[in-house]
C-alpha cells in the first residue's frame, strides 16, 4: 500500500529514483560486473560429514568385499574414468570434471578437518582461518549489489570470515528452498516504508555513533556499518531481491535439479552466481555415515530410491548441464567435497568412520581441465598411490583458479600479516592452462 | 558417534644429538617410547594412525606401552626387534632408511637416539617397566623478554615415582601454540617471533606441559601514572599489564559504569530515574552499595537462570515441558537463596527421581548415555573436553581411555528416560580391553565398582582439593563480567591452554572455595576490581589489546538483554506467545519459545553447549530484520509506545530527544547531540515530524552504543 506522502519504495524505483540514491544504471550493470573482470566465481558444495570416496568417485572392485562394498564401478563419458553406478545422470559429464582421488589430510575430526578442507589452513588455537568464500569476498572489493558471499541454505561453522571482517561471512538465506512459497526474509519491508525514509536512517544511524564518541570507531562499529552498507545495497536493488526468487524458473528446469533442498540448493546457488555473486556455497550436512552407509547413500530409507548419492547424481549434473548451456561454466568453479572420506573397512554398524589419509574431491568448470582423474589411492583406498594431494595444495589450486594470488598477504585486527595459502603446490593438472593463468 | 572425537595429530621433529656414553639397559616406557614420540613414529598420520601404516600400529604419541610392545616385539615375525641381530632389527633399519622407508629418514645412524634404541635391543628388549613418569617440570615455566627476535632455551626435567630426576629435554617434543609468534629448535631453544604473550607446548610420554613467553607490546613502559588497584584481582592484572607496558584506560564515567553493571548483573536497562539518583549518590562507596542492590533485585534471578539454561541445556527439545519447568524453577530457587555452588553441583550429580518433578534430575536427563553424561559433567563443572579421550589419551592433555570411561561407567547404572533411577547393573565398556571400564574418579583412582559411585564422584568434584570446579565456576562469572575469560574457550581447560592469567585464576577460585563457593561474594569482588572499572576507550598503545584488561571489551548484549532493551526503550513488550503480556526475555525457561528477534539474534539452542559468543550479532539476516522485519519497526509505529505517548503529550523535540538517550543510552544528550538533533528533526508539520522522530529512534535502537555493553 503506498502511502499517502508519497510513492513507496517499489514505485520510487521504478519511476526512476535509482539516481536520486546514487545508484545509476551502471550500478545495475554492476550485477554482472564479475563477468568483465573475468574473475570466475565459485559454487563449493560442501558435503558436510566426510562423503565415503570408495562408494561415490574412487571405488576398488577388486579389494575384499568388506572394503569395497556392494556398489559397483560404472563406465562415464570419458574412457578410464569409472564412478559408482548411481551417478547415471553425471556419468555423461565426466568430460566436465577433474575427480583427484589423492586427497590427503591427517585431521579425522569433523571441526578440524572441516577447517583444513575449506581454508587450507590446520586449526590454530590462536587465529582463525577465513574460509574460501570469505576470502573470495574479501578480495572482489567494490560494492556489489548481491552479498559477496552466500550460503545456501546454512553454513557450516568452519565456512565463516576468520579474522577476516564480519562483513565476508557468509550472508545464510536459511530455509528450504525445495519448500513452495520459500523466500528469503526480510527483503522486503511489509510496510512499504518509502526509500528516503529508509535513507534518512540510515543517516541518523551514523550520525548517534559518530557525534556520541562513546564506541571507538573500529571493531565492532566498521563491522556494524559493513552489514547495513549490504543490507541496504540489496533492498534497494530489485534485480538483486530477483535473484533469491527461485519461482521465476521454469517447472521443468527446477525438476531437472530434483525436488530435494539440495537439487534446489544448487539452483539458487546458479541463480546467484548469474547475477554476480562471486562465491555460493551450498552445504549439505547430511554425509557423516557411520551406520548403514549404503542404504543411506542408495536408498535413503528402506525400499527408497533417494539416497545421497542420486540426489547428488541429479544436483550436480543439473548443475553443470544448466551453468554449460548458459555459457557460464567456463567462468564458474565448481567445487564438490567435504572434510575426509571413509574408512575402507566397514565397522559394526554397516557404516564407516572418518578418513582422512586418502579420499576424493570433483572441480568443474572455471578454468579446470575436465575430463581426467589426478592422481590415486592404493588397492584399498587407505593412503595415496601416486601425486598425494594435501588441502593446502587444494587451496593453492583454487585460489589461482578463482585469480587470487595465494601468496598475497592479509593482515589480522591486531595487524599481523597472513598469506592466503601458506606452502603448498598448485596441482598443475587441474588447470586447462597448466597454471600460466 | 565413536568416530567423531578421532583426535589426529601431528609431531614433527627431527632426531639429531650426538651419542653419549652408554648405560645400564634403556628402560622401554620411559626411555625407548620418547624416541620413538620425539622422531615422529607415532603421530596420527603415521604409524600413530587407528590402523597404523606400512604394517606398523603403534599407539598414539605412546599412550599405550603394551600395544607398542606387541607391535615391535610378537608382531611380523619378531623382524622388528632382532635380537640375534641387533643392528638388523627392522626398527633401526627403516627409520634410519637402510631399508626403503616411507616415513622417510628420521633418525640419524649411531646418534644417541639410535644407540639407545639398540642398546635396548642389545640388552635383551626388557619390558619391564623400571620407572613411571610423575611430572614435567619447565625451566624456566615463563620468559620475559626485551624485544622480538631474542633467544632463550627450555630445559624440560622429568620426575620419575622413583624419586629419581632426569633431564629430558632432548626427548621432549615441542610445539609452539602459534608458530608464528614463537619457534623452537629439538633442543628446546625458543625465539620469540612476535609482541605480547605466547605459548609453548611441552610433551614428553604422557604429560603435557606449557611455557609462556612474553615481549612487551610497547617498547616503552607507559609513562601515565600506574594502573587503579582495588582488590587482590588488579594486583595480577596490573602486573602483566606492567610486563606488557600496556597502559590502563582510566576509569569509566559514572553513567557508563551504571549501565554495564546493570547489564552484567541484572541483564537490564537502568532507568533514568536509577541513573539519577546514582550520580546524585555522594557517598565514597556509592558503586559497591549500587551492586549489593542489584545483587538483591528479582532480574538478577531471571538473568542468572537464564545463563544457567544455556549452560545445562534446559530445552523442552529433550526435557519436555515438565522437566524445563522443573529444572528450571529449581534453579531459581538456587539462585534467589545463593545455594553455594558445590551444593548445587552435588545435587546435580546426585539427584534421582522424576524429571517432571524433581528439578536438578534433569542434569541427567540431558545426556542419552553414560558416556555424553560423562561429557556434560565435565564440560559444566570441570570445564574439560573429555571426548578426545574416548578413542585414545587426549593428545594434548592428561585425560587418558581410563578416566573417559571410568567416569562413563560411574553412570552406568542409571535408568535413563522421564525418570532417572539406579539400577542393579549396569557396565560401559572399555574399547581397549573389551571389558567393562572401571569406575574412576579422571585423573585421580579407581573406585570400587559395586554399588553407587556417584557420592564419591560429587565428593571428590566439589572437594577441597579439585583443581578445576572452583577455577571453571570463577572462570566462566569471569567472562560473564569481563567479556572474555581468563581461560578461553571456557570449557577447555588443560595444561597446554593456558590462563591469560594463571596466578588470578587460581586466586579467584581460592577466594570462591574459602567463600563457601558463594557466587554473589565473586560477583562482588570482580565488580569491586578496578579492572572491571575501566573505560572501554582507549589510550595511544593499548588499542589493540584485546585479553589484558588494559580497558573494558566492547561486547553485543546477549540475545534475551537486547530484545528487552528494545522492549524498555520503545515502551512496547516484546510478545511471547503463550506467556503472560509482561513476561521478559530474559525470564524465558526454554529456549524453544518461537522469537524470530532472538533466533536472528543468535540465542543459543541449548541442544549442544553454546559459547557466549552470539553468532548472530551483526549478522546480515539481523541487519535486514532491523531494516525490514517487525520487531522493531512494529514496536516504533504503535501508538501505545513510548514514543507516541510523547508526541500525544505534546512534548518538545528536545524532551523526546533527551528522553530517549537517557533510555537507550543512560546519559544525557551533550549540547552538541541536541543541537544537532534540533537540526535534523526540524518538521513542516506534525505528521513530517511523528516520522522524523521514528526514524531518530529507529536510529537509536541500532546505534553500537545501545546494542553494546560497553
Amino acid at each position: 500500500m503506498p502511502r499517502c506522502d508519497g510513492v513507496t519504495r517499489r514505485e520510487f524505483l521504478r519511476v526512476g529514483g535509482l539516481s536520486a540514491l546514487g545508484l545509476g544504471l551502471s550500478d545495475a550493470l554492476r550485477l554482472r560486473a564479475n563477468e568483465k573482470a573475468k574473475l570466475p566465481n565459485c559454487i563449493l558444495l560442501w558435503l558436510d560429514g566426510g562423503p565415503s570416496h570408495l562408494d561415490t568417485f574412487d571405488l576398488k572392485p577388486d579389494a575384499p568385499a568388506e572394503v569395497r562394498g556392494p556398489f559397483k564401478p560404472m563406465q562415464t563419458k570419458v574412457p578410464g574414468i569409472d564412478i559408482c553406478e548411481y551417478f547415471p545422470r553425471l556419468a555423461p559429464h565426466t568430460d566436465k570434471t577433474c575427480i583427484v582421488r589423492s586427497l590427503t589430510s591427517e585431521l579425522g575430526e569433523h571441526n578440524f578437518g572441516s577447517t583444513y578442507l575449506l581454508t587450507g589452513y590446520k586449526p590454530s588455537p590462536v587465529i582463525q582461518y577465513p574460509s574460501y568464500g570469505a576470502v573470495v569476498a574479501h578480495t572482489r572489493g567494490g560494492k556489489p549489489l548481491l552479498p559477496p558471499y552466500i550460503a545456501v541454505p546454512t553454513p557450516s561453522v568452519q565456512e565463516g570470515n576468520g579474522y577476516l571482517p564480519v562483513a565476508n561471512r557468509p550472508f545464510a538465506v536459511t530455509g528450504d528452498p525445495s519448500k513452495p512459497g520459500f523466500q528469503v526474509r526480510d527483503l522486503e519491508a511489509p510496510g512499504e516504508l518509502p526509500v528516503h525514509r529508509l535513507e534518512r536512517r540510515r543517516e541518523f544511524l551514523a550520525d548517534i555513533d559518530r557525534i556520541g564518541k562513546q564506541i571507538e570507531e573500529n571493531g565492532v562499529r566498521q563491522d556494524r556499518d559493513a552489514q547495513f552498507e549490504q543490507a541496504y545495497r540489496l533492498v534497494f536493488s530489485p534485480a538483486a531481491k530477483k535473484a533469491f526468487d527461485l519461482s521465476a524458473e521454469k517447472p521443468e528446469l527446477r525438476q531437472r535439479y530434483g525436488m530435494q533442498k539440495l537439487g534446489q540448493s544448487c539452483l539458487l546457488a546458479r541463480r546467484l552466481v548469474e547475477a554476480g555473486c562471486p562465491f555460493v556455497t551450498v552445504t549439505d550436512p547430511t554425509w557423516d555415515t557411520h551406520q548403514q552407509i549404503f542404504r543411506t547413500l542408495k536408498e535413503g530409507y528402506v525400499g527408497g530410491s533417494n539416497g545421497k548419492i542420486p540426489q547428488l547424481d541429479t544436483a550436480l549434473s543439473a548443475l553443470l548441464e544448466d551453468l554449460d548451456q548458459r555459457g557460464l561454466l567456463q567462468e564458474t568453479l565448481v567445487l564438490v567435497m567435504g572434510e575426509f572420506g571413509r574408512t575402507p573397512k566397514l565397522n559394526t554398524a554397516g557404516g564407516r568412520d572418518h578418513w582422512p589419509r586418502a579420499f576424493s574431491i570433483l572441480l568443474a568448470g572455471g578454468g579446470v581441465r575436465g575430463g581426467q582423474v589426478v592422481g590415486k589411492s592404493d588397492a584399498r583406498g587407505e593412503s595415496p598411490a601416486d601425486h598425494a594431494v594435501s588441502p593446502t595444495d587444494l587451496a593453492r589450486t583454487v585460489y589461482t583458479l578463482l585469480g587470487i594470488d595465494p601468496d598475497r598477504e592479509f593482515h589480522t585486527s591486531d595487524g599481523r600479516p597472513i598469506q592466503v595459502v601458506s606452502g603448498g603446490n598448485v596441482i598443475q593438472e587441474c588447470l586447462q592452462n597448466g597454471g600460466k593463468s | 558417534m565413536l568416530g567423531r572425537y578421532i583426535l589426529l595429530l601431528t609431531f614433527a621433529a627431527g632426531i639429531n644429538g650426538p651419542a653419549v656414553a652408554r648405560v645400564a639397559a634403556p628402560d622401554f616406557e620411559t626411555q625407548v617410547l620418547p624416541v620413538l614420540t620425539r622422531a615422529g613414529c607415532n603421530t596420527g598420520a603415521c604409524h600413530g594412525a587407528a590402523i597404523g601404516r606400512g604394517g606398523l600400529r603403534l599407539s598414539l604419541l605412546g599412550y599405550d606401552p603394551q600395544l607398542d610392545a606387541e607391535s615391535l616385539l610378537h608382531e611380523l615375525r619378531g623382524r622388528r626387534i632382532n635380537l640375534a641381530r641387533p643392528e638388523k632389527s627392522l626398527l633401526l633399519t627403516k627409520p634410519t632408511r637402510q631399508l626403503p622407508h616411507e616415513g622417510g629418514h628420521r633418525l640419524g645412524k649411531d646418534t644417541e637416539a639410535y644407540n639407545l634404541l639398540l642398546d635396548w635391543i642389545k640388552a635383551g628388549a626388557p619390558l619391564e617397566a623400571r620407572r613411571t613418569l610423575q611430572a614435567l617440570e619447565m625451566t624456566p615455566s615463563a620468559q620475559t623478554l626485551s624485544d622480538v627476535n631474542r633467544k632463550f632455551q627450555v630445559q624440560v626435567t622429568a620426575r620419575f615415582a622413583d624419586g629419581s630426576r632426569e633431564d629430558v629435554t632432548r626427548w621432549a617434543v615441542f610445539t609452539p601454540a602459534d608458530p608464528a609468534a614463537l619457534r623452537c629448535s629439538p633442543t628446546g631453544e625458543v625465539t620469540v617471533l612476535r609482541r605480547g604473550q605466547s605459548v609453548l607446548m611441552v610433551r614428553f610420554l604422557g604429560e603435557v606441559g606449557c611455557v609462556t613467553a612474553l615481549v612487551p607490546v610497547n617498547e616503552a613502559k607507559p609513562t601515565a601514572n600506574a594502573p587503579a588497584r582495588h582488590n587482590f584481582i588488579d594486583e595480577h592484572i596490573n602486573r602483566t599489564l606492567d610486563q606488557l607496558h600496556l597502559p590502563a584506560s582510566p576509569r569509566a564515567a559514572d553513567e557508563v559504569l551504571v549501565r554495564r553493571v546493570y547489564l552484567d548483573l541484572i541483564g537490564t536497562l537502568p532507568t533514568p530515574e536509577e541513573v539519577a539518583a546514582y550520580r546524585a549518590d555522594r557517598a565514597a562507596d556509592k558503586f559497591a552499595q549500587l551492586v549489593e542492590r542489584l545483587l538483591a533485585r528479582p532480574e538478577f534471578v531471571d538473568h542468572w537462570a537464564y545463563q544457567w539454561g544455556d549452560l545445562l541445556r534446559i530445552t523442552s527439545n529433550r526435557l519436555q515441558t515438565q522437566g524445563v519447568a522443573a529444572f528450571h524453577g529449581w534453579i531459581r530457587e538456587q539462585v534467589k537463596d545463593n545455594t553455594p555452588l558445590d551444593r548445587m553441583a552435588k545435587e546435580m550429580v546426585l539427584a534421582l527421581g522424576d524429571g517432571h518433578r524433581v528439578g536438578p534430575v534433569n542434569f541427567s536427563r540431558i545426556a542419552g548415555d553414560p558416556r555424553s553424561h560423562a561429557e556434560h559433567l565435565s564440560q559444566v563443572w570441570l570445564g574439560v573436553r573429555l571426548q578426545c579421550a574416548n578413542c585414545h589419551n587426549h593428545p594434548l592433555d592428561r585425560w587418558t581411555q581410563d578416566d573417559y570411561h571410568g567416569l562413563a561407567a560411574i553412570f552406568a547404572k542409571l535408568s535413563r528416560g522421564q525418570s532417572i533411577q539406579l539400577q542393579e547393573r549396569g557396565e560401559v565398556i572399555h574399547p581397549k580391553s573389551g571389558q567393562n571400564a572401571l569406575p574412576r574418579l579422571p585423573g585421580e583412582r579407581f573406585l570400587n565398582a559395586d554399588g553407587d559411585q556417584r557420592q564419591a564422584l560429587a565428593d571428590w568434584l566439589t572437594g577441597a582439593k579439585n583443581p578445576f570446579f572452583a577455577r571453571t565456576a570463577v572462570n566462566r562469572l569471569w567472562r560473564a563480567l569481563l567479556g572474555r575469560g581468563l581461560v578461553e574457550p571456557v570449557d577447555d581447560h588443560r595444561s597446554t591452554n593456558p590462563a591469560t592469567h594463571p596466578e588470578l585464576l587460581d586466586a579467584l577460585a581460592k577466594d570462591f572455595a574459602e567463600h563457601g563457593f558463594d557466587v554473589r561474594h565473586t560477583l562482588r569482588v570482580i565488580t569491586a576490581s578496578a579492572a572491571y572499572q575501566r573505560s572501554s576507550l582507549s589510550l595511544p598503545g593499548n588499542r589493540t589489546d584485546d585479553r589484558f584488561y588494559a580497558k573494558a571489551l566492547v561486547r553485543a548484549l546477549p540475545p534475551v538483554v537486547m530484545v528487552d532493551a528494545v522492549s524498555r526503550v520503545t515502551g512496547v513488550a516484546e510478545k511471547f506467545s503463550g506467556l503472560p503480556d509482561a513476561t521478559t526475555a530474559i525470564a524465558l525457561t526454554d529456549s524453544r519459545v518461537p522469537s524470530v528477534a532472538l533466533d536472528l539474534l543468535g540465542r543459543c539452542d541449548r541442544n549442544q553447549g553454546c559459547g557466549a559468543e552470539n553468532s548472530g550479532a551483526g549478522s546480515l539476516p539481523l541487519t535486514l530484520h532491523k531494516i525490514n522485519g517487525s520487531w522493531l519497526n512494529d514496536k516504533l509505529a504503535d501508538p501505545r509506545g513510548r514514543l507516541h505517548q510523547l508526541l500525544h503529550e505534546k512534548q518538545s523535540d528536545e524532551v523526546i530527544v533527551a528522553q530517549f538517550y537517557r533510555l537507550a543510552l543512560s546519559r544525557q544528550p551533550s549540547a552538541t547531540e541536541l543541537a544537532h538533533w534540533k537540526g535534523k528533526l526540524s518538521a513542516r508539520d506534525e505528521t513530517e515530524r511523528k516520522k522524523l522522530l521514528e526514524d531518530f529512534c529507529w536510529a537509536l535502537l541500532n546505534a553500537t552504543e545501545f546494542c553494546c555493553n560497553h
